[in-house]
C-alpha cells in the first residue's frame, strides 16, 4: 500500500491546526520501472565522481615525471579499471540519450529574438555535436591529428 | 436489474481523534462499467460508509480537487476510468502531503509555495482600462498558454521524487506557474521570479525526473517549465553581472 | 471559548463574483480589510467550469444598445432595463481590467481579443479563451487576489448563519471544516457570492458545492429570493453525468439534429428564425424536449439525447477553439467530437433568481449584500443569455464591493456579547447535529428524493399538478430531514455533517423554486406550463419574491424596472 517517508515534505510552515499523519508514498514508489530508470540517471553521477579521481591521479602522474605516467598506464590495463571505464562510457551514453531526450522540451520559447529549432533539428544538431566531438577525440587519441 | 460485477477498494482511513496511525478499509460493491473511480468512492460515501472523507466538486477534471493515490499512482480520480482497474483497486491519499483525515490531504504548504513565485501580471507601471486591452499575438499567447492550463490538482508534487525529499522545493505546478508568468509578454516581473527562483525555490533541485509530466492530467508539463526556467534563470543571473540592474528588486 | 475574528468586509464564497469584489473592495479603501469565507479553496469554486466566454462589447459593428435589447429581449422583459444599461457600459471595462490582470484570452493575428458567436447575440462579442473562460476567469482573479495582504482568506470555512444584531447582519458563524469548530466572523458589511443551487436537481451541469448556501442564509434571516421560478436549462449536457458541452460549439458552427439526422431547429418552427442554433437557451432547450416527446429522440442508457455535430468543423477548428469540448466528450461520454455526433440533452445549469437585491447589490437587510448567481440584480429576467454571467460576476462583484466599503466605512459594530451568543448558540446546534440519530432517514436518500421531486415538477415544461405535487412532496421531505440518521461523529474533516448543513439550504431553496414556480401561470422565458403557454404581461409582468415563513413560504411580487425596451412578444 503505502508507507511514511519524509514526515516533513510539504508540511505547511505554520502550527498544525489538527494533528496528521505523515506523509506517505506508495510501496512502488521508488521501485516503479520509470523511477528505476530516473534514479539509475542520477546514480550515474558516483560513476562520473569516480572517473574523476581515476582522471587526476594520472594527471598528477603527468607531473610527477615519465616514469609515474608509466606506472599510471600500466595499473590502468588492469581488466578492473577497463571494466569501469566501459561502465562509464555505457553511463554516458544513457545519460546522455536521455538527456537529449529531453532537451527540446527545455528551450524556452524564445531568449530575446533567437526561436530555438524545432524537435528533429535539435535532436540532429545534438548527436551531430556528440558524434564530431567523439570523431575529434579518436583522431586526437589514435595520433593522425595534434 | 441484473446484477453488476463487484470490485473491492482497499481505502485509507485516518481519524486523528481515533487513529494513530492511517489503517485501511476493504468495501466491495457493485459497479457500473462505465464509472470512473470518484463515483465509486462516491457511492461508497452515500450507501455504505458516511464517514469516509474525501474532496470533491466538478466532475469533469478542471476544479482539480479529487487528486488521489490510486494503485500508487497519483490520478484525478474523476477522469480516471474503473475499467482501467482489476477487482482490487486501492485508493490513498496523494502522496507526500501531511494525511488530514482519511483521503483528505493537508496543502497548505503548496499554497505557500503557489504565492511566493508572485503569480500574477508584475509591471512598471498599471495600465488603465481606458487604453483598451494589451495586445498579444496568437505566438505570444502559444508561448505560455499551455504552462497556464494547471489546474493546481497537485499530482505532480505527489509524483516528484524531489518533493518526496526536499522540503524547501518549490515544486513542479508552482514553478510552472511563476515560468508561465514569466513567458507572458505583458509582464515584467521575470527579474523578481528569476531570483526567487534560484534562491529560496531552488528550482534546480530538480533533476529531470519528469514524473511530474507523466502524471499531470491537463498536459502542462511541468517538466519542460522548470527545466526552461532554469535556463532562463541562469541567462538572467549573468546578464545581472554584466548589467547592473536599475534600483531594488 | 469561541473564537472571533474580525474584517471590515466579509465575502461568503470565493468564486468569481466574490473575489472580483474583494477586489474592488480593496482597491476603494487603502485601510479595509477584507475576510474572504469559502466552503472550499477558491481555485476549486464553479466558476472554474465555465466554458464558453464572457460578453462585452467590442466590435465596431456592435453597439451598447444592441448588447442591451439583446440582454433584454432574452430575458423575455422580465429584466431590470436600468440594471442591463450599467452592465453593457461596464462590461468591456471590467473584461480589459481582466486581460491586464493576465487572462489568456484568445487572439486575432493583428493582437486583438477575438470574439465569438453567441446563443441570442446580435453581433459577435463574447470574447473567449479557447473553450475555458471560466477556468482562466477565475485562476487570473485568484492569482491577482494573492497581491493583497489585505485580502485574507479563510478557506474551507463553511458559512452557516448569519449574525444580525440591532436590526443589521454583522458577520457570519462559520464552521472550520478541517477543525469541526465554529467560529464567530465579524464584519460590517457581509457579500454573498456563493453561486447558484443546480444540485438540488438531479440532472446538472453544477459540482457538488452547487447547493445554494448563500440563497438559503439570506432567506432564512427575512430576506426574500427573487424570481427563482425561473431555472435555466443548458441545451446541451452530457446523458448520465450532465457535463456541460458549451454554447461555444455552436457558436463555432456546430448543429442540433434529431434521430432521423434532421437538423429541427432550421426544419421545424421553434421560433428561433434564422439564428437555429444560436438561439437563445430556453427556446432551443424547449425545441429539443418537443423533439424528444414527438418520438425523434435517440434512445440510451441515460434516457434520450439529441446529437450535437461538430463533425463538419473539423479536427483543426475543434483542437484550437473547443479543446476542452473534444477531451470531455472523449473522456464523459466515449464519442470523438471530431468523428462523431456529441450525445446531448437539455441540462439543469444555472438560476437566473436568487437574493433579491438593487443595482448596487444591497438587500432589504442593511449590512448584507449579494452578487453573481447567488443574487437576482435582475440582469438575466426569466432567461439568461449565454456568456452575460461571468461577465455579470465581474460588473456585479466589483459594484457591489465597492458600495459595501461604502457602507462599512459608516456602519456601526453591534453588541458584540451578543454576536459572540449567537454564534455560541450556532455552535452548540451543530455540534448537536454532528453524528446524530434524530430517526431513521438517511441523508442520500432524502437528498435524492429532492432531486426527482425537482427534476419531475420543475422541468423545462411544466404544468400546475406536477408543480403542486412537488411542492407537497419537498414539505414531506423537510420532515423527513428532521428524522436524520448521520453516522460520522468525529470533528476532523466530516463532511457528512457539511452534507446535511448543504441539504438544509438545498431544501430551503427548492422550496422557493417550487413555490414560486405554482404561482406563476404563465410561460416566459425559462418558465413554460402545458396549462398556461402563452406570455401574460397583463398579470405577471412582474418578479416573483418568496419569503420564507415558519408555516410555509409566502409568494409576493416585486414591479420590473422597464426604460427603453417595451415588451414585445420575443421572436427571433
Amino acid at each position: 500500500m503505502a508507507r511514511s517517508w519524509n514526515p516533513h515534505a510539504m508540511q505547511p510552515h505554520g502550527p498544525a491546526r489538527t494533528r496528521t499523519a505523515p506523509p506517505q508514498v506508495p510501496d512502488r514508489f521508488w521501485s516503479a520501472p520509470r523511477m528505476r530508470r530516473y534514479l539509475l540517471f542520477d546514480a550515474t553521477g558516483l560513476v562520473y565522481l569516480l572517473i574523476g579521481f581515476v582522471i587526476l591521479r594520472a594527471v598528477w602522474a603527468l607531473g610527477d615525471g615519465g616514469e609515474a605516467w608509466a606506472r599510471v598506464l600500466r595499473d590502468y590495463r588492469n581488466p578492473l579499471y577497463l571494466l569501469f571505464h566501459a561502465v562509464t562510457l555505457l553511463s554516458v551514453i544513457y545519460v546522455g540519450v536521455r538527456f537529449f531526450g529531453l532537451f527540446p522540451k527545455a528551450q524556452p520559447p524564445r531568449i530575446g529574438p533567437v526561436k530555438p529549432p524545432p524537435r528533429p533539428v535539435l535532436h540532429a544538431l545534438l548527436y551531430a555535436a556528440w558524434g564530431v566531438v567523439t570523431l575529434g577525440l579518436l583522431l586526437v587519441l589514435g595520433g593522425v591529428i595534434a | 436489474m441484473s446484477e453488476l460485477p463487484k470490485k473491492t477498494f482497499v481505502i485509507t482511513r485516518f481519524d486523528p481523534d481515533k487513529d494513530q496511525v492511517p489503517k485501511t478499509q476493504t468495501y466491495e460493491i457493485e459497479c457500473r462499467p462505465d464509472w470512473k473511480v470518484l463515483d465509486a468512492i462516491n457511492f461508497i460515501k452515500d450507501e455504505v460508509d458516511p464517514t469516509l472523507s474525501h474532496r470533491w466538486s466538478c466532475r469533469m477534471a478542471v476544479c482539480g480537487s479529487c487528486g488521489m493515490n490510486v494503485n500508487g499512482e497519483p490520478k484525478l480520480t474523476c477522469k480516471t476510468s474503473l475499467a482501467e482497474y482489476g477487482d482490487v483497486v486501492e485508493i490513498e491519499p496523494l502522496a507526500n502531503f501531511p494525511i488530514v483525515r482519511d483521503l483528505v490531504v493537508d496543502f497548505e504548504s503548496f499554497m505557500e509555495k503557489f504565492r511566493s513565485v508572485k503569480p500574477w501580471i508584475i509591471r512598471a507601471k498599471e495600465k488603465a482600462p481606458e487604453e483598451g486591452t494589451c495586445s498579444q499575438s496568437p505566438e505570444e499567447l502559444e508561448a505560455f498558454r499551455h504552462f497556464s492550463m494547471c489546474i493546481n490538482c497537485m499530482l505532480c508534487y505527489a509524483a516528484c521524487p524531489v518533493v518526496a525529499n526536499a522540503p524547501e522545493f518549490l515544486g513542479p505546478a508552482a514553478i510552472a506557474l511563476g515560468h508561465r508568468y514569466n513567458l507572458d509578454s505583458r509582464d515584467e516581473g521575470a527579474a523578481e521570479r528569476n531570483e526567487i527562483f534560484r534562491g529560496e525555490g531552488t528550482i534546480f533541485e530538480c533533476s529531470y525526473a519528469n514524473e511530474c509530466s507523466e502524471v499531470c492530467p491537463k498536459n502542462v508539463d511541468p517538466a519542460a517549465a522548470i527545466n526552461q526556467a532554469k535556463l532562463l534563470a541562469v541567462l538572467d543571473w549573468a546578464k545581472g553581472l554584466v548589467l547592473p540592474r536599475k534600483g531594488g528588486s | 471559548m469561541l473564537e472571533v475574528v474580525r474584517h471590515d468586509v466579509l465575502i461568503v464564497g470565493g468564486g468569481g463574483a466574490g473575489l472580483r469584489a474583494a477586489i474592488a473592495a480593496v482597491e476603494a479603501d487603502p485601510r479595509i480589510s477584507v475576510g474572504l469565507v469559502s466552503k472550499v479553496y477558491p481555485m476549486r469554486s464553479h466558476t472554474v467550469s465555465a466554458e464558453g466566454g464572457a460578453a462585452a462589447v467590442a466590435r465596431d459593428d456592435d453597439s451598447l444598445e444592441m448588447h442591451a435589447k439583446d440582454t433584454v429581449k432574452g430575458s423575455d422583459f422580465l429584466a431590470d432595463q436600468d440594471v442591463v444599461d450599467y452592465f453593457v457600459q461596464e462590461a468591456a471595462r471590467e473584461l480589459t481590467l481582466l486581460e491586464h490582470w493576465g487572462c489568456p484570452f484568445s487572439r486575432e493575428p493583428d493582437g486583438r481579443v477575438s470574439v465569438r458567436a453567441f446563443g441570442g447575440m446580435a453581433a459577435k462579442r463574447t470574447w473567449f479563451a479557447a473553450d475555458k473562460i471560466g477556468f482562466h476567469m477565475l485562476h487570473t482573479l485568484f492569482q491577482h487576489s494573492m497581491r493583497f495582504d489585505r485580502i485574507v482568506r479563510y478557506d474551507e470555512q463553511f458559512v452557516t448563519r448569519l449574525l444580525v444584531d440591532g436590526g443589521a447582519v454583522r458577520g457570519v458563524a462559520a464552521l472550520d471544516v478541517r477543525e469541526g469548530v465554529v467560529r464567530v466572523f465579524l464584519g460590517r458589511a457581509v457579500i454573498l457570492t456563493t453561486g447558484g443551487a443546480g444540485k438540488c436537481f438531479a440532472f446538472t451541469t453544477n459540482g457538488n458545492i452547487k447547493t445554494g448556501d448563500g440563497m438559503a442564509l439570506a432567506y432564512r434571516a427575512g430576506v426574500p429570493l427573487k424570481d427563482m421560478e425561473f431555472v435555466q436549462y443548458h441545451p446541451t449536457g452530457l446523458p448520465g453525468t450532465g457535463i456541460l458541452i458549451t454554447e461555444a460549439a455552436r457558436g463555432e458552427g456546430g448543429t442540433l439534429k434529431n434521430s432521423e439526422g434532421e437538423r429541427f431547429l432550421v426544419t421545424r418552427d421553434y421560433g428561433v428564425g434564422q439564428k437555429a442554433e444560436l438561439g437563445p437557451r430556453d427556446m432551443i432547450s424547449r425545441a429539443i424536449i418537443q423533439e424528444m416527446m414527438a418520438g425523434r429522440g435517440i434512445k440510451g442508457p441515460y434516457g434520450e439525447y439529441v446529437h450535437l455535430d461538430l463533425t463538419h468543423l473539423g479536427e483543426k477548428k475543434i483542437d484550437e477553439r473547443l479543446p476542452f469540448v473534444r477531451l470531455l466528450s472523449t473522456t464523459y461520454a466515449g464519442v470523438d467530437p471530431v468523428h462523431q455526433p456529441i450525445p446531448i440533452r437539455p441540462v439543469v445549469h444555472y438560476m437566473m433568481g436568487g437574493v433579491d437585491v438593487d443595482i448596487d447589490g444591497r438587500t432589504l437587510l442593511p449590512g448584507l449584500y449579494a452578487a453573481g448567481e447567488t443574487a437576482c440584480v435582475s440582469l438575466n429576467g426569466a432567461n439568461r443569455l449565454g456568456s452575460n454571467s461571468l461577465t455579470e460576476c465581474l460588473v456585479f462583484g466589483a459594484r457591489t464591493g465597492r458600495h459595501a466599503v461604502a457602507y462599512a466605512r459608516g456602519a456601526s459594530d453591534g453588541d458584540e456579547s451578543r454576536l459572540r451568543a449567537l454564534g455560541q448558540e450556532e455552535a452548540a446546534r451543530i455540534d448537536a447535529l454532528r453524528g446524530s440519530r434524530r430517526g431513521g432517514e438517511r441523508l442520500a436518500g432524502i437528498r435524492h428524493d429532492m432531486q426527482h421531486t425537482m427534476e419531475q415538477g420543475c422541468g423545462v415544461y411544466r404544468e400546475q399538478p406536477s408543480m403542486q405535487e412537488t411542492v407537497r412532496t419537498l414539505a414531506q421531505i423537510r420532515r423527513r430531514y428532521a428524522a436524520l440518521a448521520l453516522d460520522d461523529r468525529s470533528k476532523v474533516f466530516n463532511t457528512e455533517l457539511i452534507a446535511a448543513l448543504e441539504l438544509g439550504n438545498m431544501l430551503d431553496v427548492a422550496e422557493a423554486v417550487a413555490n414560486a414556480a405554482v404561482a406563476r401561470k404563465e410561460s416566459r422565458g425559462a418558465h413554460t406550463c402545458f396549462d398556461f403557454p402563452k406570455r401574460n404581461d397583463q398579470e405577471y409582468l412582474h418578479h416573483s419574491l418568496v419569503w420564507f415563513g415558519e408555516a410555509g413560504p409566502r409568494v409576493d411580487k416585486k414591479a420590473v424596472t422597464i426604460t427603453r425596451f417595451q415588451p414585445e412578444e420575443r421572436k427571433y
